[in-house]
């Protein structure tokens, strides 16, 4: 197996692009072609240099990849759209990696787009009858929310805890949705609108519109070797028996879960565990899942993760520093670039770029993403 | 501003010039990449050909003859408002570039290949706040 | 690369299950799963044996493979969501390359569909466009046509004589949505759909599943008349040769192979055959007109021969160069994310000397071509 390099990560803020209220009006191409365009940039190299792409966006539609992509050129190089809902750019990247690593290709381009609409994001994974009965994305993740409170004692203040944190941290990216501002208080979030109960409207995600990119590449193709940012470890799980399509357990817990799964397999494949990283990123569209998948991922017992939040642990001059750049609920969730957004912040801490949200001498980075499906995906990338 | 009074908005800013005076006629914008040549239509903001970085911007000849053309009897899922049948194709314009087109102006499927046409801009469907939806489209020339 | 070896192949029969005129009611994901289920029957495996999935639907929305996947097992095994335009050939091509790259050992791809009635919504124009009505995939293709017809003398009665061809060929095959052959003139005075093309001449919306297994060859379970991935390529579109994106323009200046014609060339290379090595094809022809410039791009005669060989009978079952025995497309009905996969899998069954009375005799090599918007084109050789 090849060493597989990160050479550039491209970024178009987070943020709405619509054309209304004096916003930009961009179309997802646009922004995908952009996020492209900085990638090749950073990593020092030309359109010619891409052998194979793959492109994710949840909601854009199924020709977008190849829409951004054309916007540059159309050498005819195979590009593939993969999905996996909210996992999607991330997807994208572990498939390039896994070309790279095996020796398909030298260099590979992985990037998502994303436009949203407003208002609750459509669950297209649930069939019909199941959204006919009200099913839908919040509530779902809130029946994840009680189930955890019960098992763990932790509270909505714990939940407002972790969003209170991330979006202090966004005000530090200024690709951020919320770069701008305010900083949130644990009574404001505690006094927010109702979505599903028990989970209010600052501890969820912003619809976001933007585009991420990284060019990926066998170690010897990187223009520059300094600060090389290689993955050393990559795994995707999906649902064991006892989980629905959410992720959700439906049975008596009989087997891991994916996140789970899918950790257990990067630590093996890494040679690193949860306590060797220096910086992470976990997944939470909506803040209570922070609390639940640092449990899952290893960074602490069961039942434990919210006295960690209490005591600042997961700050960003914390023990174990996580969502440095204010994660989904800070930076936004144009759901197919969240995933190689989240790589991306990882990629600027190991390269010592992360401005006021450096974490000092960070030189192994774990991120774990997650998607509909269900889907877990976890990266361990190492400076 | 139409002249019945409604708000007219183009379907994307930026396809086509405003005239600034009565003579003047509305055109496609397009670029044009001054190291290969190659045109594009609408505005791109690199070449695609050669991955020039920079661009310039070129109004597109009104005039072109049909390459190519069909007769769609169905109407398009969703966004279509038009009539139908209605007449889709490629006109092929001097900047050496052919454009997919609607062909209005006369019944539909009498157009011929290698007919001259030249561009129109018409309102194709008004929006829910009343303002009409300005799209472009190629018709006969007139005489 | 490893030799990669074709393990077993399911069809969920392809026809209308949308719960109407006394048809049954099926979703995708229950033809998805009861597709995988007959490969792995074919192949002699258990669920617990697959190691990934790969698949495709266009139009059923998010985590289609999963749901025909959690219809079978529920392993927690990497499950890929894949496209290139519509077809799940793309989702195949990832199968193999894992296998062939040694990720994993035991992989399915597996494509399926339930598709709406009507005019099939064109996700590659942005709203703009649409508006304009730009958007018809018929009327891209007719227009083709059209200039397929000028530019080499091509005729309407050409484009019908593919469609006979076709639905001959899927009374043959108990898995193809139309079982009654049409003629001439009922192709030729079907309702006019986008001039020149009828609606016998347009693909029809279908509903189904084709899944198939594939395998490093150490782990099929039986070594008789063993089928192997000979060389699979995927392009995309190429510059001069359709609109980039977000643009409705065309170069008439730059002359570039095309998506197909260039992944043809690639195969061609790659895999050390040429066409005329083939016995048995497959040629995606979701209209009619395009499987005669399909088989020009890749290269089994020259541009504009096609007619006059189709009308001599060259590719019909028992012509000099067989194509989709099957029925292709306007035979076996296009349930857009499940066509790649079900072209591949007549080329497998006529390899392993099983597709019928649709047999070629002593068929040994076999090539699939499919293609989709975006554009993207995929392509397979096979060999026993």
């Amino acid at each position: 197996m090849k060493e597989v390099a990160i050479a550039g990560m491209g970024f178009v803020k987070f943020g709405r692009y619509d054309g209304q209220k004096g916003r930009p009006y961009k179309e997802i191409y646009e922004l995908g072609a952009d996020a492209i365009t900085k990638a090749l940039k950073y990593a020092d190299m030309e359109w010619k240099d891409i052998q194979v792409a793959y492109g994710a966006s949840m909601f854009g539609g199924l020709g977008v990849p190849n829409q951004c992509t054309s916007r540059l050129g159309m050498p005819g190089f195979p590009i593939t759209t993969v999905e996996g809902a909210c996992s999607s750019s991330q997807q994208a990247m572990r498939q390039a990696y896994l070309d790279i690593a095996n020796g398909m290709y030298d260099v590979g381009l992985a990037f998502g787009t994303e436009k949203i609409p407003p208002g609750l994001i459509a669950d297209t994974l649930s069939p019909v009858w199941m959204l006919r009965m009200g099913f839908n994305l919040p509530g779902t993740y809130a029946l994840g929310t009680r189930a955890y409170m019960q098992a763990s004692g932790a509270t909505e203040e714990d939940m407002a805890r972790v969003a209170v944190m991330e979006r202090k941290n966004a005000i530090m990216n200024p690709n951020a949705f919320w770069y701008q501002g305010p900083e949130i208080t644990v009574e404001e979030v505690l006094n927010s609108r109702m979505i599903a109960s028990p989970i209010r409207f600052l501890m969820a995600c912003a619809n976001a519109d933007g585009a991420s990119a990284a060019i990926v590449c066998s170690k010897d193709k990187l223009k520059s070797k300094a600060k090389a940012v290689t993955i050393v470890g990559s795994a995707h799980a999906t649902a064991t028996y006892g989980y629905d399509n959410l992720g959700n357990s439906v049975r008596e817990k009989m087997n891991p879960n994916c996140t789970e799964l899918a950790c257990k397999q990067v630590w093996e494949m890494s040679g690193y565990g949860p306590e060797d990283m220096d910086v992470i990123q976990l997944y939470e569209a909506m803040s209570p899942s922070f609390l639940w998948d640092a449990e899952d991922c290893g960074f602490c017992k069961r039942g434990e993760a919210a006295k960690l939040v209490r005591e600042g642990y997961f700050e960003i001059g914390g023990k174990m520093p996580a969502n440095t750049d204010g994660g989904l609920v800070g930076r936004g969730h144009p759901t197919g670039a969240t995933g190689l957004a989240q790589i991306a912040e990882l990629f600027f801490q190991l390269r010592g770029e992360a401005g006021p949200r450096q974490v000092p001498g960070a030189k192994i980075a774990f991120n774990h993403c997650s998607g509909g499906g269900p889907n877990a995906l976890c990266h361990v990338l190492k400076r | 501003m139409s002249t019945n009074g409604k708000k007219q908005i183009p379907c994307r800013d930026g396809l086509w010039s405003s005239p600034s005076s009565p003579d003047e006629k509305p055109q496609l914008m397009g670029s044009k990449c001054p190291n290969c040549g190659e045109v594009f239509f609408p505005v791109n903001p690199v070449c695609i050909n050669c991955q020039h970085q920079t661009m310039n911007d070129i109004k597109l000849s009104r005039k072109g003859k049909i390459y190519s053309f069909t007769t769609m009897m169905l109407p398009p899922p969703q966004w279509y408002k038009g009539p139908v049948p209605f007449d889709l194709g490629f006109v092929e314009l001097p900047e050496g570039v052919r454009v997919w087109t609607r062909l209005l102006g006369a019944e539909a499927g009498t157009f011929k290949i290698g007919q001259e046409v030249e561009l129109d801009i018409d309102v194709m469907q008004v929006d829910a706040e009343g303002s009409e939806i300005l799209g472009y489209c190629f018709v006969p020339v007139k005489k | 690369m490893r030799e990669v070896a074709i393990a077993g192949i399911g069809l969920a029969k392809f026809g209308r299950y949308d719960g109407k005129k006394g048809r049954p009611r099926k979703l995708y994901p229950e033809m998805g799963g009861d597709a995988i289920a007959k490969a792995l029957k074919y192949a002699n495996m258990e669920w617990k044996e697959i190691q990934a999935a790969f698949g495709g639907t266009y139009y059923g929305g998010l985590g289609g493979t999963h749901q025909c996947v959690a219809r079978v097992g529920l392993t927690g095994i990497p499950i890929v969501n894949v496209y290139s335009g519509h077809s799940s050939e793309a989702a195949l091509r990832l199968a193999y390359l894992r296998v062939a790259l040694g990720v994993h050992d035991i992989v399915v791809a597996v494509g399926a569909e339930t598709l709406p009635g009507g005019l099939l919504d064109n996700q590659t124009m942005p709203a703009w466009m649409r508006m304009m009505g730009l958007d018809p995939l018929p009327a891209a293709a007719a227009c083709r046509a059209v200039r397929y017809m000028e530019d080499y003398g091509a005729t309407v009665e050409d484009f019908a004589r593919v469609s006979v061809m076709e639905r001959k060929n899927a009374a043959l095959n108990p898995n193809a949505m139309f079982q009654q052959e049409v003629t001439q003139e009922e192709v030729l005075r079907s309702r006019m759909i986008a001039s020149p093309l009828t609606l016998l001449m347009n693909c029809a919306n279908a509903d189904g599943a084709a899944a198939v297994i594939v395998c490093s060859k150490n782990k099929l379970k039986s070594k008789k008349k063993v089928v192997t991935i000979a060389s699979m390529v995927q392009t995309s579109g190429t510059y001069g040769t359709t609109p980039s994106g977000g643009s409705v323009s065309v170069s008439t200046k730059v002359k570039n192979p095309d998506c197909i014609e260039l992944a043809a060339k690639q195969i061609w290379e790659a895999s050390g055959y040429g066409p005329e090595d083939m016995d048995v094809i497959q040629v995606h022809d979701a209209f009619s007109p395009a499987f005669l410039w399909n088989v020009e791009k890749c290269g089994f005669c020259k541009r504009g021969e096609a007619p006059r060989l189709l009308k001599e009978g060259y590719f019909e079952k028992d012509g000099k160069m067989p194509a989709n025995t099957d029925g292709g497309i306007m035979g076996r009905g296009h349930p857009t994310g499940a066509t790649g996969i079900a072209q591949v899998a007549e080329i497998f069954y006529q390899l392993r000397e099983e597709a019928g009375p649709r047999q070629v005799a002593g068929a040994k090599i076999g090539f699939a071509q499919g293609a989709s918007p975006g554009p993207n084109a995929v392509l397979t050789v096979l060999k026993r």
